[in-house]
């Protein structure tokens, strides 16, 4: 959380995860270069200003690849949340090595052209109404130019300029940038040389994404379509029971075609918000309370438990919705209240309350 | 907003699913072929062993 403009609010876990990130960047580039070559004879054949473009063609490959299964592993299984905690920086290191990988192209296929180097991009291959010959070049120029709008808006006051919906919209672009760099790959390397490593990492990785996003989309569409069931008295939302919920932790309920709500316990009370992050629309309800607040599990934007509202100096807001028991029943009014309502966490009754684990 | 999101999520992935392994399937279909009658060396083959091919 900022209130005022730093170009990145380090920390330590920032910190060892870019180091992480470019130490396994500087191992990839020197294995490829120097290990590469005595393994495949491809390799050995080509030049090594050729031999740097493909080495780091095929790595923002690998790291496009990576950065966009990190959304669904996260939501499959929680111990590949650490990964999205930082994934701007991935994106922005992919967007970096794409762009070494281009300037490479351009020094080497395009050093002695005599018009412009970008002009000869642009018209080498004219073959548009090819199927196996259209220019792939013009795929992965879109792919980069994609890439570096993301990697420019990626900061945290583009998020807050455009507003959360318009900023994730446009960072959706990055599946079009993805779709792109496909095409740009398949026409390009694989139509002109077998590579097979190249192979599997195109269509290995294609498969992986598919797999991956769809199976955790249909998890999600089933969550959805459930529902919780109603109470038919005042309409109110059964979001589950109170022993299910652990100290600090959340359950969630989610209206009929509504969002998902969730219901925190936190010192023997009980609380309901809205479980879209303002920040990113991240689910606040797979967060946990910290120090007395609401905490998301995706960079860590924090809410008072009273009234939804980030501490001071910071301002972001949630939903906060009206929660009750019948008997350890819990259940929550679907009609959320006014942002910034201060509502007191509901104290659970001696009887059913439980020893939880944080 | 995380259900539409959730939603359009859904449709974007459904349709690189099918549409990526499709467009990748016909570009490989549609390369071109040396002809039945083509020169057994050819420029783009490996290179021999030793001295010019």
């Amino acid at each position: 959380m900022s209130v005022s403009y730093k170009p990145v609010i380090w920390n330590r876990t920032k910190l060892i995860y870019d180091a992480v990130l470019l130490a396994g960047i500087v191992l990839y580039i020197l294995l490829y270069l120097n290990v590469g070559p005595q393994i495949s004879t491809a390799l050995q054949e080509v030049d090594p200003p050729i031999r740097r473009m493909r080495a780091f063609g095929s790595l923002a490959l690998l790291l496009l690849t990576f950065v966009l299964a990190i959304g669904p592993l996260a939501r499959l299984d929680t111990r590949f949340m650490p990964l999205l905690y930082n994934r701007r920086h991935f994106g922005v290191i992919t967007a970096v090595v794409a762009a070494t990988h281009a300037a490479y192209v351009l020094a080497w296929y395009f050093a002695y052209s005599p018009t412009p180097q970008m002009t000869a991009l642009f018209t080498s291959n004219t073959s548009f109404g090819s199927i196996a010959g259209f220019p792939f070049e013009i795929f992965g120029i879109l792919a980069l130019l994609i890439l570096g709008i993301l990697a420019v808006t990626s900061h945290d006051f583009w998020l807050s300029f455009l507003s959360p919906p318009l900023w994730k919209g446009i960072h959706m672009s990055i599946y079009a940038a993805y779709a792109a760099v496909v095409l740009h790959v398949a026409l390009g390397a694989l139509a002109s040389r077998r590579d097979m490593t190249l192979a599997l990492l195109t269509l290995g990785g294609l498969a992986l994404l598919c797999t991956l996003h769809l199976v955790t989309g249909r998890r999600e569409r089933v969550a959805d379509a459930e529902g919780s069931p109603v109470d038919p008295d005042d309409g109110w939302i059964v979001v589950g029971d109170v022993a299910e919920i652990a100290e600090g932790r959340a359950i969630l309920g989610a209206g009929p075609g509504g969002e998902r709500i969730a219901v925190f316990r936190s010192n023997g009370a009980l609380s309901a918000f809205s479980n879209v992050c303002s920040h990113q629309n991240g689910p606040i309800g797979e967060g946990k309370v910290v120090r007395g607040l609401v905490t998301c599990p995706w960079h860590g934007y924090q809410y008072r438990l009273e009234d939804g509202c980030s501490p001071p100096p910071f301002r972001e807001r949630i939903r906060k919705y009206r929660v009750r028991l019948a008997g350890t029943t819990v259940l929550v009014d679907p009609d959320p209240l006014p942002l910034g309502t201060r509502l007191e966490p509901l104290p659970i009754p001696a009887a059913p309350a439980r020893q939880g684990t944080a | 907003m995380q259900r539409r999101h959730r939603r359009a999520h859904a449709a974007i992935w459904t349709g690189l699913a099918v549409v990526l392994p499709l467009a990748v399937a016909i570009i490989f279909t549609t390369l071109p072929k040396p002809a039945p009658d083509a020169p057994a060396v050819r420029l783009d083959a490996a290179p021999a062993a030793e001295g010019q091919p």
